[in-house]
């Protein structure tokens, strides 16, 4: 079992340092902004100025989970599925129209995917393994699975994260290489994993990926066998989409409440886990990422055992 | 339980696949020169003659991609040629990647920026997870894929959580490595950062400017010791060691004293139960910028003591590859433990004042090599290890 020591979220609902997510959670119009917790109380105001938008968020959710954890961080496993869009594009704007020969580096040198995962560590001056996944919509569950893999190897405090996002150039992929009716959001995820219960409430039992286009439906029940569970012991499923809606006992599209950007299902599990802690007779949730149609994600998040 | 290195392919600058690159490599041969692209021809870079249209063509791809898939798709199926595709043997691929396709969605990009209408259809292969799913495609491989993206140390961090899934059953053969196409983007970057050399590069000599960048692909096939029994391939090598670690020094520069760089090779050494005197060669990363030599120099001494093994880079044969440098060196580390070659540093002529470290200098074969220590260290900070070891 992988307890869930602190989770951190920075997304377009009030979810920052916040008690129970549930408490504020409202489906996304298009009109809502990314609400941004006062990011200078973790990032010096020097430094904030050059930083994007997944920068701040990925140091800010970061630096504010290993506040509420004993141990530093042993491990730092980030997935991001496009990764600092704004700096990538300043850089490409900056190279097409600046002429001459001093170029501006800061964008290049925070366009880079593995910037999130840099600066947290250059931040929290943290020296352990540091990785950086980036997979499309399973970005957040390769980073996941690795953080999974680090507690099997005997490590202890895993910070987990995913962070994506958007800049309005997206908006004109909409209907052609990107098909949702969500608003284009930005978002970060950030958790602590251990192998040791603590104060979690609850646990990530397993997590899968899938790059076959074979039968969803047969892949979610074998995954569930897999984990001696089926869809009746499931009190709530938790999906991109609505293919499992008649499946469940509760359904809620995360996207809905994420908006879209391709790592959201770490947005997931942090409903998840305070679903559990708002639902004291629930136990068992899955996750199901089917943002994209030729792969599968799937989490299982059940609630810690209570000891007699 | 150890991994087993069953397959290698490798596309740069000086060569196409790992024979033609074991003869560039012998012949002491850079694959450096002036850039013939209207981004790179101020430059010097190890660059790749054909085109992406070329490429696919010659090596019968049956992907149109960016050109960082198509090189990985060149170098993994070189790799992965005779390894038989079988249900029972649960196969993965970690490719590691800087830009992804970012050669291709530059151009449309461009395009967009001047008004013009841009072909939005070559976005789809700007994700650098894309390119990973392209390579898998390429060879059939899906059962599971996975992009690492951590800038110079991507490869070699696709190696080593490759073998650690293997380790924990998760997978039985991975094939790992890493792949990144020139681009104007990646050019116009290291521009910014003021670190290209105009001549050819000088690793760790004393009058080293910076790199030459350069393009390709390396990667790996592994296999548990159980899998080995059941796909009967021959071992060319074990996959014996590996190490991460952070430096979080500075966003660009390494630490002065290499402090990621020694907890790297330190953990890599541990895993591999090896102490370092039994290492017999060290493929240094060596860009020949002036703070890694020299960061990664006293990360050596402190390791390593005052017993150095023969150590070389060899950016100044192919380049700085990035992403793929890793996967290409590893490449380049298995034929120097198959043929006991020491590789040599191409363009050194005086050691750094400060350290008096001198790397090999000629080529030779037939020396007694049975441990391998390659490094690659990658912006950010992130540094990283692997051993291979004899068969």
């Amino acid at each position: 079992m992988y307890f869930i020591q602190h989770i951190e979220s920075i997304t377009h609902q009030d979810s920052f340092q916040k008690d129970n997510i549930w408490n504020d959670l409202k489906p996304l119009t298009g009109e809502n902004e990314l609400i941004s917790p006062d990011y200078k109380n973790y990032i010096p105001v020097a430094a904030l100025r050059r930083l994007s938008t997944i920068l701040r968020m990925g140091i800010t959710a970061s630096k504010a989970c290993q506040e509420k954890v004993a141990n530093e961080f042993d491990s730092i496993s980030v997935g991001t599925a496009l990764g600092c869009l704004t700096d990538t594009e300043k850089f490409l704007v900056t190279i097409n129209t600046v002429s001459g020969d001093i170029l501006s580096p800061t964008a290049f040198i925070q366009s880079t995917h593995n910037t999130i995962s840099g600066q947290i560590s250059l931040d929290l001056k943290n020296h352990a393994y540091n990785m950086t996944h980036t997979q499309n919509a399973l970005s957040f569950e390769v980073a996941l699975k690795d953080g999974l893999l680090c507690i099997d190897e005997g490590k202890n405090s895993v910070l987990v994260g995913a962070a994506d996002e958007a800049i309005p150039f997206l908006e004109r992929l909409r209907g052609s290489l990107i098909e949702t009716e969500h608003p284009f959001t930005s978002g970060a995820t950030f958790l602590v994993l251990s192998g040791e219960k603590g104060n979690s409430i609850a646990c990530i039992q397993a997590c899968e990926v899938y790059f076959t286009n074979e039968n969803k439906a047969t892949q979610v029940e074998q995954f569930l066998a897999a984990n001696n569970c089926s869809f009746q012991d499931l009190d709530l499923i938790l999906e991109a989409g609505s293919d499992f809606k008649s499946q469940a006992k509760k359904h809620y599209s995360f996207l809905k409440y994420s908006g879209f950007y391709q790592s959201a299902s770490a947005f997931a599990v942090h409903m998840a886990n305070d679903w559990l802690i708002k639902n004291g007779d629930d136990k068992t949730i899955l996750i199901v990422n089917n943002l994209e149609s030729n792969k599968l994600g799937l989490t299982l998040i059940h609630r810690n055992d209570v000891e007699a | 339980m150890r991994i087993y290195v069953t397959g290698y392919g490798v596309i740069s600058s000086i060569g196409e696949n790992v024979e033609e690159t074991l003869l560039a490599l012998r012949s002491e041969k850079t694959g450096i020169k002036q850039g013939k692209k209207t981004y790179s021809e101020h430059f010097k870079v190890g660059e790749i003659g054909w085109t992406n249209t070329e490429l696919v063509q010659r090596f019968d791809l049956t992907q149109e991609a960016s050109r960082t898939a198509i090189l990985g798709m060149i170098a993994a199926k070189e790799a992965f040629k005779g390894h038989a595709l079988n249900s029972d043997i649960r196969t993965g691929l970690i490719s590691g990647t800087s830009v992804g396709g970012m050669d291709v969605s530059e151009i449309a990009y461009k395009d967009f920026l001047n008004g013009e209408t841009d072909d939005l259809s070559i976005y789809k292969n700007h994700p650098s997870g894309t390119t990973s799913e392209q390579i898998a495609k390429e060879l059939e491989i899906d059962a599971y894929v996975n992009t690492i993206s951590t800038a110079c140390s991507s490869a070699v961090n696709a190696i080593m959580l490759g073998a650690r899934m293997l380790l924990s059953g998760q997978l039985d053969r991975v094939v790992v490595g890493g792949t990144d196409g020139l681009s104007q983007f990646t050019i116009s970057g290291f521009r910014s950062l003021m670190i290209f050399d105009e001549e050819w590069c000088r690793p760790f000599d004393e009058t080293r400017k910076g790199i030459n960048l350069g393009e390709g692909a390396g990667f790996l096939v592994l296999e548990t010791e159980e899998t080995i029994k059941r796909s009967g391939k021959q071992p060319l090598a074990i996959l014996s060691g590996w190490g991460n670690a952070s430096d979080a020094y500075h966003q660009t520069a390494s630490s002065p004293e290499g402090f990621g760089a020694t907890l790297a090779m330190k953990s890599a050494l541990k895993v591999a139960g090896l102490d370092p005197s039994d290492i017999d060669y060290i493929n240094a990363h060596g860009t020949a910028t002036p703070n890694n030599d020299l960061s990664e120099s006293h990360g050596i001494k402190t390791v390593f003591g005052s017993t150095i093994p023969p150590f070389s880079s060899t950016k100044s044969y192919t380049g700085h590859t990035l992403a793929a440098s890793g996967g290409i060196e590893a490449v380049f580390g298995i034929l120097a433990l198959n043929k006991g070659i020491l590789l040599p540093n191409l363009n050194f002529k005086q050691a750094i004042e400060e350290t008096g470290l001198v790397p090999v200098k000629n080529y030779s074969e037939g020396n007694t090599i049975k441990h391998i220590l390659s490094n690659s260290f990658g912006f950010g900070g992130n540094n990283s290890t692997i051993i291979l070891s004899a068969i």
